[in-house]
């Protein structure tokens, strides 16, 4: 009865150390491979279960070219047993539904199922940094018919047949209890990866890795590669940073380099040029004949996720693109939006009022917290009845984790992330029809690089969309709206997975979106507990300013500060006209929670951080020297270009 | 320490550029003509074989010939053949060339070469011969057993900036071998030790150093031919200043440009990253560099001792080759060749004490004597004074060359001394000549097209390093240095060191301490040899951290 421990892997170019060609731009060609490391951070995972279980087999998993071996060999010298490959040409092209049916299919052939006597735990990244969708682990799960939980931090076995996961959501976090087998998704802010050993890389140098073809697993072509995808990318386009370079302070200590900063704050600092773009010419829209593809499905629902008894703002946020969409479309196409909870109805009223014609309201004793699975069958069962030709959740750790199950239940596919939507048409030249009206849906990728258009054949069109991206619609007073019940079977299966605690951050702090200034402090400022982040957002608090403080991500972790001052992508959204950011090294989950600001200053003491490449301003030097600086220069009057409101 | 995983070889070799690749390849070979199935270990810490590599490099192709005899020729991987090579007598706005070579420092017939792209190739001869591989793997300890080597250990990995465990802790590997071959270039940690356990420079000069920083260029076609090099004497150095710059056309409108500064200079704020930047200002090298632009950076350190600074290269089951053997010939500082020669004959010596199974010292010293009376010995030999003359200065330094010459290289005293580097800084209220910055006032505002300042060029290097780790540089004694080092000599530190490791800070009330940014370091080692009173220690970071050469 020893326990298998199966990690998925994912082998990516190294984000960071892309180097400038000569020609100025990034050259990708001489990018290094590198396990992607979310998929790191599982292995570790994966690692640290074995401490408990000194008898249990590690298995290091892939799906991808020969050149993929690399990656399975670096796992076995950081500790795997034995590694596995799917490489096939056919399964060129896939999209995240096929890989996950494709990884799930190997799984099932090695002899891993839902019915298996001994216990096993599946192991994944969150998102690869060339996909960022986060969704396969769930599509495996959801195909293996296993619980899951993803957006894990930690994970620990209890007993023989069961785990506790750390999941992170927004604004805490959630301990949660899975029966095995299950699938967990690591984020990469638990355990770092080991380096390998030695001892390890002698063993990878020695070791056969077993390679499948999908004839090997019995993986018919038709699921899998361009043409069994659900969706496809229709277009990618080069993003332009919307941040000009930066301005560096220039100074000896910290007084001069405040002086630098508050003159180069005057002068204004740089402007983007903006170049124009020869527009490309589109090429002309052939006359063939239009197809509408829907079968009858029409409407557009949204998911109203509840937290802490109340509509989260992602949720309502949500229905900007949704009424856009709608009025695209025509034809009366509704939006409806399905809410899940406890004692809940009350709500309705507010989401009909920010622009849904319809709110499906399920209420249950047991459904006060959000779990994946009723979720995810409940949404479906509502699916199924309605029809819609779009289904639209927010990229919350909970949207991310539940349309990728219910896109694999529906067949229909998901795009992660979006930051536009919009209704188009693809001009299909081998078939020679048009098929319209379609949803794009816009998301960066390639680390923002680049804007992908992704189009989806199989309705309900599934997309999830970038919390903070669209402003939530204003409110219309006594708008009038279908107030609607539904009954769900509920399956026991579905409620294996039990959670044990919740915890977040008072909802409160909701002055973080509204302040003028924030001043944020990163795992560079926990020396002295954020006193000093502290005491320069209170100065400009003192002179009048409607400022305010809150941290990244590490610093919630090492239990500094709540959940509630956290900026980023699994934290707030913000958009202050000033943000100072401190000690924050700018990894592209912070990043994300404040690119919208307006002014970004950045100081640390790392002249290679990479917040100073999305920022205007910036000093390299230790916060404990500049802050007391800024700090006196702010009792002296300077509010970082900001007129003060009131003097106090 | 029983469950430490550990892993047995027959000959272990720490250090993956010329001169162990070489042993590898050259001990491959002889054991496999002896029928001797023998497993050679060979481990660098780089991230790859060659990121770590860094020269000129003008190389003197023969010794390939004779470690690769059944490869043609023309497939080892070097750059142009020299075509055109001069020496120029460099002035900020003038030049002169030289008519005629300094005896000894011409290079027709010889290669360009990226030594990392050439260590590369090597790598995959070694492994098709047999020779295990494994990069990215640091070792930090040498194991003994009764007071002889056995073998070496890799670094811990998963330790907290203080060294206790984390989580992630994962414990190094014991490599028990019968032979251990050192091949870790100048200033090897482990060499280090070595040389102090069995006191290996007795009787012998301490080994003195040059810091040489390069930069690789993409240059507009016609800016300079490839083969076609110049050796700068002069501007920006002064005559106490031994020196020079080299540029070498290289393939592909690329060329490498930069400068070697003995490291023996007494200016506590001489700066060999910045000269280099206003030896670049010249008229005679912007010329060149002319609507170019930056590829690469990178520095690197290089014995110059020469025959008396040798240590002994051998103890029971352990010999020393390359760099760390200090074989570089002067003037021409050249040692690849000699690194490789060395390599040649340490797998010769190998191979014999294999056969023999006698690892003792009895038969290593075959090591020494081959070494001591072959080639190496030739070229080194007559130029043993060569570099110990140039203490005086250049002008006084020239003369005892020339009387080295006259005399096959005794000079007129006999064998010279040689002080070690950290030694001959100067306190800030000794040096009364100009400081560095004094001197180029003006010419020390980088314009990042033609000159950088070194946090740029050190973004040119690919370093990396994990935060996790104990910090690799280490003040040995830091009340010692805010007394000496940062209040008499000015933290010197702050300015020799290649890639900006160490900041000095002043706070408002003038207070100053020493910042390490162990994140930048290009592993040159550079403060593990000049800091007054060794007042620093350079000890190896995790394996695969460090500066990632690409061309270099």
């Amino acid at each position: 009865m020893a326990l298998t421990i199966i990690s998925l892997i994912k082998q990516v170019p190294v984000p960071s150390e892309m180097r400038m060609g000569e020609d100025g731009l990034m050259d990708r060609t001489k990018a290094k491979s590198i396990i992607n490391i979310d998929c790191q951070f599982g292995l570790e995972a994966g690692l640290q279960l074995r401490k408990q279980h000194p008898d249990a087999r590690l298995i290091v998993c892939s799906m991808g070219p020969g050149s993929f071996e690399a990656s399975l060999k670096t796992a076995i010298s950081m500790g795997y047993d034995e590694a596995y490959l799917l490489s096939d040409r056919k399964l060129g092209g896939s999209d995240t539904y096929a890989t996950g049916l494709a990884i799930s299919t190997m799984l099932k052939h090695l002899g891993f199922s839902k019915n298996s006597k001994d216990p096993f735990i599946i192991l994944a990244g969150r998102q690869t940094s060339d996909g960022d969708t986060a969704h396969v682990p769930s599509q495996v799960a959801e195909n293996m018919g296993i619980p899951q939980a993803t957006f894990v931090e930690s994970v620990k076995s209890e007993g023989t047949s069961s785990v506790i996961a750390k999941r992170i959501i927004e604004g805490g976090y959630q301990m949660m209890k899975l029966p095995m087998p299950c699938v967990i998704s690591l984020t990469p802010t638990g355990i770092p990866p080991r380096k390998p050993s030695l001892s390890g890389a002698i063993k990878a140098r020695n070791l056969k890795i077993t390679t499948f073809g999908i004839d090997d697993i019995g993986l018919g072509t038709e699921k899998i590669g361009i043409s069994g995808s659900p969706t496809i990318v229709a277009k990618v386009v080069n993003m332009v940073s919307e941040r000009p370079p930066i301005t560096l302070s220039e100074g000896h200590n910290e007084v001069s380099l405040v002086d630098s900063l508050i003159a180069n704050l005057k002068k204004g600092g740089n402007v983007l040029e903006k170049k124009e773009t020869a527009a490309k010419k589109e090429s002309e829209r052939p006359d063939f004949p239009e197809k509408d593809f829907r079968n009858g499905a029409s409407g557009i629902v949204t998911w109203a996720e509840i937290t802490n008894g109340n509509i989260s703002r992602p949720s309502l946020e949500l229905l900007t693109p949704a009424r856009n969409l709608a009025t695209q479309l025509g034809h009366g196409t509704k939006v409806m939006t399905l809410m899940i909870g406890k004692n809940i109805k009350a709500l309705a009223q507010t989401l009909i009022e920010h622009g849904s014609d319809e709110v499906i309201c399920v209420e249950n004793d047991r459904l006060e917290e959000y779990l994946v699975l009723p979720f995810a069958s409940i949404f479906a069962q509502v699916i199924k009845e309605r029809n819609p030709e779009i289904a639209l959740f927010a990229a919350t750790t909970s949207g991310r984790e539940l349309a990728p199950r219910i896109g694999m239940r529906t067949s229909s596919g998901v795009t992660a992330d979006c930051t536009g939507l919009e209704i188009g048409e693809y001009i299909d030249r081998k078939q020679k029809v048009i098929i319209t009206p379609i949803l794009e849906s816009r998301r960066p990728t390639y680390g923002e690089s680049k804007l992908a258009t992704i189009l989806g054949f199989v309705c309900p069109q599934v997309s999830t969309a970038r919390a903070g991206t669209f402003e939530v619609p204003p409110r219309i007073k006594d708008r009038k709206g279908i107030v609607s019940g539904f009954s769900p079977v509920l399956d026991e299966k579905d409620f294996v997975v039990e959670i044990i605690k919740t915890v977040r951050g008072e909802g409160g702090l909701q002055n973080l979106f509204d302040a003028d200034i924030i001043v944020s402090g990163g795992r560079g400022t926990t020396n002295d507990s954020l006193a000093l982040i502290k005491s320069l957002a209170e100065a400009l608090k003192n002179q009048g300013v409607n400022a305010e403080w809150a941290c990244s991500r590490p610093v919630v972790d090492e239990g500094v500060t709540e959940y509630a001052r956290q900026v980023g992508q699994t934290g707030k959204t913000v958009r202050p006209k000033v943000y100072v950011a401190v000690g924050i090294s700018g990894a592209i989950q912070h990043i994300a929670g404040m690119k919208e600001s307006g002014k970004v200053i950045a100081v640390n003491h790392n002249p290679k951080a990479s917040i100073f490449n999305n920022a205007d301003f910036g000093i390299v030097g230790d916060y404990q020297d500049i802050l007391p600086e800024l700090i006196e220069r702010v009792k002296a009057g300077f509010t970082f270009g900001i007129e003060p409101k009131k003097k106090i | 320490m029983d469950n430490v995983d550990t892993v047995s070889t027959d000959v272990l070799i720490i250090g993956g550029g010329p001169s162990g690749l070489a042993t590898a390849i050259y001990l491959a070979d002889r054991l496999k003509q002896k029928g001797l199935n023998n497993r050679i270990l060979l481990i660098d810490k780089g991230n790859s074989i060659g990121s770590h590599i860094l020269s000129g490099a003008v190389i003197k192709p023969d010794v390939f010939k004779e470690l690769l005899p059944d490869v043609e020729f023309s497939e080892i991987p070097f750059n142009a053949r020299v075509t055109k090579d001069s020496m120029v007598l460099l002035g900020e706005h003038s030049h002169i060339k030289l008519p005629f070579h300094a005896p000894y420092m011409s290079n027709k017939g010889y290669y360009t070469a990226s030594l990392g792209q050439l260590c590369k190739y090597l790598a995959v001869k070694a492994q098709q011969k047999g020779v295990e591989i494994y990069t990215g793997f640091a070792v930090d300890e040498i194991l003994y057993k009764d007071g002889k080597v056995i073998g070496a250990k890799t670094k811990d990995t998963g330790l907290d900036h203080h060294g206790n465990q984390l989580e992630n802790f994962q414990q190094g590997t014991r490599i028990e071998a019968k032979i251990t071959v050192f091949a870790e270039g100048p200033r090897g940690p482990l060499t280090k030790m070595l040389i102090n356990k069995f006191n290996l420079t007795e009787g012998r000069n301490e080994q003195v150093y040059s810091l040489g920083c390069k930069e690789l260029w993409s240059v507009p076609q016609g800016n300079i031919e490839p083969g076609e090099i110049y050796h700068t004497l002069g501007y920006p150095l002064q005559n106490d200043e031994f020196g020079g710059g080299f540029i070498y056309g290289l393939n592909d409108n690329k060329v490498a440009v930069g400068i070697v500064v003995g490291l023996d200079y007494k200016d506590p704020t001489f700066d060999v990253h910045d000269a280099m930047q206003v030896w670049k200002t010249s008229s005679f090298v912007s010329k060149i560099l002319k609507g170019g632009k930056l590829v690469e950076y990178g520095a690197k350190t290089l014995p110059e001792g020469g025959y008396y600074a040798i240590p002994k290269l051998y103890v029971d089951n352990a010999l020393i080759v390359g760099d760390g053997a200090g074989l570089v010939a002067m003037p021409t500082l050249k040692g690849i060749h000699l690194s490789v020669k060395s390599g040649i004959l340490a797998a010769q010596t190998i191979t014999e004490a294999l056969s023999k199974n006698d690892t003792s010292e009895n038969t290593l010293k075959h090591y020494e004597t081959s070494v001591k009376s072959g080639t190496i010995h030739k070229e080194m030999f007559k130029v043993r004074n060569f570099r110990q003359g140039f203490e005086k200065g250049l002008f006084a330094g020239g003369f005892h060359f020339g009387t080295q010459l006259i005399t096959g290289g005794a000079g007129f005293f006999g064998r010279l001394r040689s002080i070690p580097d950290y030694k001959t800084t100067k306190k800030l209220k000794d040096f009364k000549k100009k400081p560095f910055k004094e001197r180029f006032k003006g010419k020390l505002e980088f314009d990042k097209v033609l000159t950088f300042d070194k946090v740029t060029d050190v973004y040119y290097s690919g370093v990396y390093h994990d935060e996790q780790q104990v910090v690799h540089v280490r003040i040995n004694d830091p009340e010692k240095y805010k007394k000496v080092n940062i209040d008499q000599y000015g933290a010197p530190e702050q300015f020799y060191c290649s890639s900006e490791v160490y900041e000095l800070h002043t706070n408002k009330s003038g207070e100053k301490e020493i910042r390490i940014h162990a994140e930048n370091c290009m592993h040159c080692r550079t403060c593990d040899i000049k800091s007054p009173g060794l007042g620093i220690t350079w000890a190896v970071p995790n394996g695969g951290n460090g500066p990632d050469f690409q061309n270099m």
